[in-house]
């Protein structure tokens, strides 16, 4: 939960940067398109039956990252850019603790059994 | 949620209720909330306000509101989108405290609705000032509405899809229960289901 909120504010962050930084440019068209997505997909990743989402904003960081170094920005908007994308990246990739079972996630929809657990206390595991 | 686990109206599994009102009624005041901005901002594209309000960004928000993107389609992107507020806030309304069971289609195409109204709002956000250089405050805000829906709409269509999923595993019509229909006599009867 605090990981996905941080990732939203860096999200939130990358579309304010190119005016608070002063860059423009590709730069900043990459920091006004990845933002709304990094901040989009974190808040979504924030609730618990959506968590698996989070896996979309390790590659969005990591493009962030590598996009920084490799397109030859001016230094301010590469420093912020692998900064920010790397942060990104390793905030989603925290493995969130389940606090409250919800019958098996989205697993329980393939295969071909009833995923309602048969055992009181004991999680039906996705297939 | 301890309190709440082995509830009777939870879903098999599950230690909290997505359908309860509790759930729900947040969702329902997000989309009034949506719909109201969204509904103001299209009253100003249709030319019933001289001016919008913009605390921020300037001229932003008069750029957004009058670009050729918001005349796209035959309804302003404003009014389209108190449109789906309207539907987000309805399909979420609609049913009891055990609809992910008993209208899991209503639950389907509440996530239908919230879905993609997410999506373009976002899309939309990119666009303000990648291709006009501008920024629209209640447009964002709008669209920060329609993705906080997205995350607590979502477990309830979980919950309505593993409900179809169930009872097609236990040998039942899954179109019956996607309609939220008995499972009919003779295929509830299948021999080694239970």
């Amino acid at each position: 939960m605090w990981a996905q909120l941080a990732t939203a504010a860096i999200g939130i962050w990358l579309m304010a940067a190119p005016a608070v930084l002063g860059y423009s440019g590709p730069a900043e068209d990459t920091a006004h398109v990845l933002g709304p997505i990094i901040a989009t997909f974190a808040l979504v990743a924030a609730w618990e039956a959506t968590r698996g989402v989070r896996w979309v904003n390790v590659v969005a960081g990591g493009v962030l990252a590598v996009v920084s170094l490799a397109l030859g920005y001016e230094a301010r908007a590469a420093v912020n850019g692998v900064i920010a994308g790397v942060v990104v990246a390793g905030l989603s990739l925290v493995p969130h603790e389940r606090r409250r079972r919800i019958g098996g996630g989205w697993g329980a929809l393939f295969g071909s059994s009833d995923s309602s657990p048969r055992v009181a206390g004991r999680p039906a595991r996705p297939r | 949620m301890r309190g709440h686990r082995f509830h009777a109206d939870s879903p098999p599994g599950w230690d909290y209720n997505p359908s309860a009102w509790s759930q729900r009624l947040p969702i329902i005041a997000l989309a009034v909330v949506g719909f109201v901005l969204a509904g103001y901002l299209a009253l100003y594209q249709l030319g019933l306000f001289p001016t919008v309000f913009e605390p921020f960004f300037g001229d932003g928000s008069r750029i957004i509101l009058n670009s050729w993107v918001s005349e796209l389609l035959p309804i302003s992107d404003a009014a389209l989108g108190a449109l789906g507020y309207l539907a987000d806030g309805v399909s979420g309304a609609i049913g009891g405290r055990r609809r992910y069971a008993t209208l899991p289609w209503m639950v389907v195409l509440f996530g239908v609705f919230v879905g993609p109204l997410g999506g373009v709002s976002v899309l939309l956000v990119i666009l303000q000032p990648v291709l006009f250089d501008a920024w629209c405050t209640i447009c964002l805000a709008t669209a920060l509405i329609s993705v906080l829906m997205i995350g607590p709409a979502m477990d309830e269509v979980l919950a309505s899809l593993q409900h179809v999923k169930n009872a097609r595993a236990r040998g039942e019509s899954p179109w019956r229960a996607f309609f939220g229909l008995e499972p009919s006599a003779h295929r509830g009867l299948v021999p080694g289901e239970v």
